[in-house]
């Protein structure tokens, strides 16, 4: 209890005190009083009053609208929000905490329970109450780890643990955490949990476009994340995005679901609101206020959206490549006149012209439509149906260019009650392995007593606004936090508290790695610098692409084919022959670079596939479960008892110049960025033979301390 | 482990039941837990599910048309319960007996990729949902049934859409190729080394392990744990075809199909209960007398193989073989003497498990175009091997989006709302 209470006392973070207006406040009883505002800290509102005096009063009894006025006008110094975010932690593990006790006490008092039903109630009791106490707060060696696995998607080198724990400067958590999220490894991790997010897979749609290559897609949102665009921006690109797809890769996310029109706005609402109205679109929703003509409606919004080239230029260049295509083909077949079994005309060759025929456009046709079965009264089936929204902001179609723009106008407004809130909760949950509120994808109307903590959500929410959806700055506030920065929970909380909205997040989640992170923290055993083979794909199809095909005879088109090959899909890695020396290979496909540059999905079979990589078919669909693959992989598979233990990986090199217990050592900075414990140490002496550290390398890659995150 | 689920309450217990390995994982460690031995009302235990990739032929092999000029070159062949196929199932016209043909399965979609999911999981291929298919199904309604090896097993690739909505512990495992087996099964050092090496690696886990008591560390190391004493035991010999004596491997037919069914044997006589065995190269648009004549073959010799293996070795009963596709080919040879895509009708089978056979169900018209009698729909395929398994049709299953699935698809009924099975047995296989 005494870490409690000085956590909570050094909470208190220093008040920003900014000029505010004279109002008159109201409290939850009624009562009036005249003050002024001057800054908000631990839960509580400075109010100034007119003789000068300073009232530190609880937001949580001022009435429901002066609490909404505190939010919007409160001053807001972002350096001081960790601190907030901290006290309002602390205030609710305070209160859980007091609340278990109590019980406690009242069981124990009560008369009318028999002996054993009281011992294991209190037994419960005591395991929630202890989960209500902060950890500890975590040393050097385990922040270096979290902080590159959760920051930048995998353990640090050898030499990266080594000068983070070498550096004496008292300021360093804070430099590593503003230095990772500046650097590749954040723009590769946060393009993991984006394409997830997104769905982002060879061939673009569904059913897969071979005309179409991921890659490019895969670079405009890494140079989103690189350039820190303001997440509303990135959301409006893709949602309005018009043109070709190599001239505005953001139009990959209106491919994502390719003649599937309804299930892309489904999916839209999912990843952008957090709120799933998937059954809409065949009924009046069963339990929100989701009409089915308030799903079509939405639908409406991108009614008119073009898939194929629209008249004028683009579809004279479309002309031009289907005439091409019927040239090649002639000459294709005079090519092969005289053999017996002609060769079919090459596939790539026509995937690359069939290129011209997309475009995303929006024309003047409103193609939705009520279904056949329409039943409700309002309508009849069949019926065209005008774009309308049903929640947040009315949207006046003249007031936008196209339906579309004004759908991403409505959608990433800061009025909208579901946008911001959405992306907070999922950042949350991307930070602390848990959002406030469960499942992500559908946040319920009413958010007070679903979220573990309502009063924070709606500060982050505010916050996020405040930073104008600048993620890394968002990001930053989290990962500053002391809350972050503890040791991991040794509890993992149970469904039922979830559910209940019980867990007052003591501590980041304990959690598995990912499949990505796992893979990516083998890169860094095996090469000095992860990042430095970054797949580029938009320059060179873009280049490829503004190719005047006027004069070009089916040789040109066969070496052109080749260059657009080489973009990647179909299992190959894009510009695979620039991979610089630095790059392991292991052969058949195992490239160490990392798995955000590699072929999105990975195939079955493979160690990001075994893992839990997402297939990319639906939201989040990655996964931590264990399977025999897995635990077979890492005792006998090639990767840890070959790859990893080869000469060619960075840690051996290391290891073997270091020699003895310093190689020991090097090991274990390397693989669990801790230096080992004395019996540790001999445990590994007896392991290692000569300078062959293979059976060392193998046994930590095989420890939970590895797979898990604490 | 045991103070931990007593400090829970009931609810909590029934959900970290479920995440801990043994139902979770795939792998259950304690086999008593949550087996559902022989719970099924059905016959068939278990289902060995051969799907021919690429859309097989409907009349060169089980709905020929002698005398048509759809024909072909394919000839036409009798068998013993007095219909006809092409001639190169020879075996399977032996065994008509044995074996119940579907002539009139058909479906709305030509292209390949949604045909494929509509026949494996009865609904529409959807952007924000995937469907499980019939191993998920089984191991979901009837309960894990294999102690260590996951209940579905997917031999020779086409592992989507698999669990779908249900996750990865429903998921099935996936088997490359069956000559090879489960890859990484052995361990590459020797026995004294490995031995050292295991002993070093829970010196190395302590520490951690006394530290963090959390589910999600303890399901994994219990669920590594028992991985760990499976492949140390002979559990995964089943995986293991050279256990096979060398003319019993010959006599499938030394093909990556032939072998797939000899391992489709072993696991099911291991006690998995669902194994699917993709089978491709049957998208015949060329030159498909060649084609046939292979791929015909291929399949005539490893079938009738596996039915008289499974006869042989007491498996026949409880096991129900079933063969499909996503559609038939056309009537019409084309420009490039071969076939299209053909979904307005084609052919399926069903054998063993319990399955009345020397019958077929549903009639085309003369020249193979479209069924005349009693279509057969997914769906109904489905409902038709969900009732051989003995699952109920009408359990209704929510994803975690909480929308509502049956196993053969659902419909609505108008009037009352409630939520029916949109698939229907084919009631005369089950004499």
């Amino acid at each position: 209890m005494k870490i409690l209470i000085t956590l909570v006392a050094t909470g208190l973070f220093a008040v920003t005190a900014l000029a505010g207006e004279m109002r008159t406040w109201t409290d939850s009883q009624g009562r009036t009083v005249e003050a002024e505002m001057t800054g908000v800290s631990a839960g509580k509102v400075n109010l100034k009053m007119p003789d000068g005096g300073m009232v530190p009063f609880p937001l949580a009894n001022l009435s429901e609208a002066d609490q909404a006025y505190v939010r919007e006008h409160a001053p807001r110094d972002v350096s001081a929000a960790p601190g907030e975010v901290d006290a309002m932690i602390l205030t609710k593990l305070q209160e859980s905490y007091l609340d278990i006790k109590k019980q406690q006490t009242e069981v124990t008092a009560d008369t009318t329970m028999d002996r054993d039903q009281k011992a294991k109630k209190l037994e419960d009791l005591q395991f929630l109450r202890e989960m209500t106490y902060p950890t500890k707060n975590m040393s050097e060696e385990q922040f270096v780890r979290r902080a590159y696995l959760s920051i930048g998607g995998r353990i640090p080198t050898y030499e990266e643990t080594v000068a983070y724990l070498d550096d004496s400067n008292r300021n360093k958590r804070a430099q590593l955490i503003d230095d990772l999220l500046d650097s590749e490894l954040f723009t590769s991790h946060f393009f993991n949990y984006l394409s997830d997010l997104l769905r982002v897979r060879e061939g673009i749609s569904m059913n897969g476009i071979d005309s179409l290559k991921a890659g490019a897609y895969m670079d405009w949102i890494k140079d989103s994340i690189r350039t820190n665009k303001p997440w509303d921006e990135m959301v409006s690109e893709m949602v309005a995005a018009e043109g070709y797809y190599w001239e505005n890769p953001a139009t990959g996310y209106m491919y994502t679901d390719l003649g599937m029109e309804l299930c892309n706005l489904s999916n839209t609402f999912t990843v952008f609101t957090g709120t799933e109205i998937t059954c809409a679109q065949c009924h009046d929703h069963p339990f929100e206020e989701v009409y089915q003509m308030d799903f079509f409606k939405m639908a409406a919004f991108f009614g008119r959206m073009e898939t194929r080239s629209p008249q004028g230029e683009a579809q004279e260049l479309a002309k031009i490549a289907g005439e091409k295509r019927k040239q090649f083909e002639a000459e294709w077949k005079e090519m092969h006149k005289d053999e017996e079994r002609p060769p079919r005309f090459d596939r790539t060759l026509q995937d690359l012209l069939g290129a011209y025929r997309y475009y995303i456009s929006d024309g003047t046709n409103n193609r939705v439509k009520l279904p056949h079965d329409y039943k409700y009264d309002d309508a009849d089936p069949l019926e065209t149906v005008e774009p309308a929204t049903y929640f947040g902001e009315l949207v006046e179609l003249e007031d936008h260019g196209t339906p579309r723009e004004a759908f991403a106008w409505w959608l990433t407004s800061k009025e909208n009650p579901r946008f911001t809130i959405n992306m907070t909760n999922r950042l949350w949950g991307f930070v602390f392995g848990l959002s406030q509120i469960e499942p992500v994808f559908n946040i319920p109307g009413h958010l007070d007593g679903q979220a573990q903590n309502y009063e924070l959500l709606q500060y982050l929410e505010q916050l996020m606004k405040d930073v104008d959806y600048d993620m890394k700055a968002f990001l930053r506030v989290l990962y500053n936090t002391k809350s972050w920065q503890l040791s991991a929970n040794p509890y993992s909380p149970t469904l039922a508290q979830i559910d209940k909205g019980e867990y007052h997040f003591s501590a980041p989640v304990l959690r598995r790695m990912t499949a990505e992170q796992l893979w990516d923290s083998l890169v860094a055993l095996t090469v000095a610098n992860p990042e430095q083979y970054q797949k580029r794909t938009l320059e060179d199809y873009q280049e490829l692409m503004r190719t005047d095909w006027s004069d070009f005879d089916l040789q040109d088109g066969l070496a052109m084919k080749d260059r657009f090959r080489s973009l990647g899909g179909g299992g190959m890695m894009s510009n695979a022959e620039e991979m610089d020396m630095s790059a392991v290979s292991f052969g058949r496909g195992i490239n160490m670079v990392r798995a955000s540059e590699q072929r999105v999905p990975s195939p079955v079979g493979s160690l990001l596939y075994d893992f839990g990589q997402s297939d990319k078919q639906l939201i989040e669909n990655s996964n931590k479960l264990g399977s025999i693959p897995q635990v077979m992989t890492l005792l006998n598979g090639d990767m840890t008892n070959k790859h990893m233990t080869s000469d060619q990986t960075h840690v051996v090199k290391l290891a073997k110049d270091a020699g003895g217990n310093d190689g020991i050592e090097v090991v274990f900075l390397s693989v669990l960025q801790r230096y080992p414990t004395s019996e540790e140490l001999r445990t590994a002496d007896g392991l290692v033979r000569g300078d062959d550290y293979s059976d060392l390398i193998w046994a930590l890659l095989n420890t939970r301390e590895f797979m898990f995150i604490q | 482990m045991k103070d931990i689920l007593n400090k829970l309450d009931p609810l909590s217990r029934r959900v970290f039941a479920e995440r801990t390995a043994k139902a979770a994982l795939g792998l259950s460690v304690i086999p008593a837990m949550d087996r559902v031995m022989g719970a099924t009302s059905g016959k068939a235990k278990h289902v060995i599910y051969l799907y021919m990739s690429g859309g097989m032929t409907h009349i060169d092999t089980f709905d020929p048309k002698p005398g048509s000029d759809t024909q072909g070159n394919t000839k036409v062949i009798d068998t013993k319960s007095g219909y006809q196929m092409g001639e190169y199932f020879k075996g399977l016209a032996e065994r008509s007996e044995d074996i119940a043909v579907v002539r009139s399965l058909n479906q709305k979609t030509g292209a390949h990729d949604g045909g494929r999911y509509t026949m494996q999981t009865s609904y529409t291929k959807r952007a924000t949902i995937v469907h499980p298919n019939m191993g998920a199904w089984g191991q979901k309604l009837l309960g894990k049934m294999h102690p260590q090896i996951p209940d579905s097993v997917t031999i020779g690739g086409g592992v989507y859409p698999g669990s779908g909505f249900m996750g990865p512990q429903y998921s099935p495992l996936p088997i490359g190729s069956a000559e090879r087996g489960l890859a990484n099964a052995m361990s590459p050092v020797d026995g004294a080394r490995s031995e050292k090496r295991m002993e070093a690696l829970d010196t190395f886990n302590r520490g951690f392990l006394d530290k963090f008591k959390s589910d999600e560390v303890k399901a994994y190391t219990e669920f590594y744990d028992g991985t760990l004493s499976f492949l140390q035991s002979d559990g995964l010999d089943v995986f293991d075809l050279t256990k096979e004596p060398k003319e019993k491997r010959d006599m499938y037919g030394n093909g990556r199909f032939g072998q797939s069914l000899l391992l489709a044997r072993r696991l099911v006589e291991d006690g998995v209960r669902y194994v699917q065995v993709s089978f491709g190269g049957w998208d015949m648009h060329n030159q498909i007398d060649g084609a046939i004549s292979t791929r015909g073959s291929e399949l005539d010799r490893g079938v009738s193989n596996l039915i008289d293996d499974l006869k042989a070795c007491g498996k026949w009963e409880d096991t129900l073989i079933v063969l499909t596709t996503e559609f038939g080919r056309t009537p019409n040879i084309n420009a490039n003497a071969g076939r299209d895509h053909h979904p307005r009708c084609f052919s399926g089978m069903l054998a063993g498990g319990g399955i009345k056979g020397g019958q077929v169900y549903g009639k085309t018209d003369s020249k193979g175009y479209a069924v005349e009698e009693d279509p057969c729909t997914p769906q109904d395929f489905n409902a038709t091997i969900a009732t051989a398994m003995g699952m109920p049709l009408d359990k209704v299953v929510f994803a975690p989006s909480g929308r509502p699935f049956l196993l053969a698809g659902h419909t609505q009924d108008p009037k009352t709302g409630k939520i029916l099975s949109e698939g229907k047995p084919i009631q005369s296989f089950f004499g």
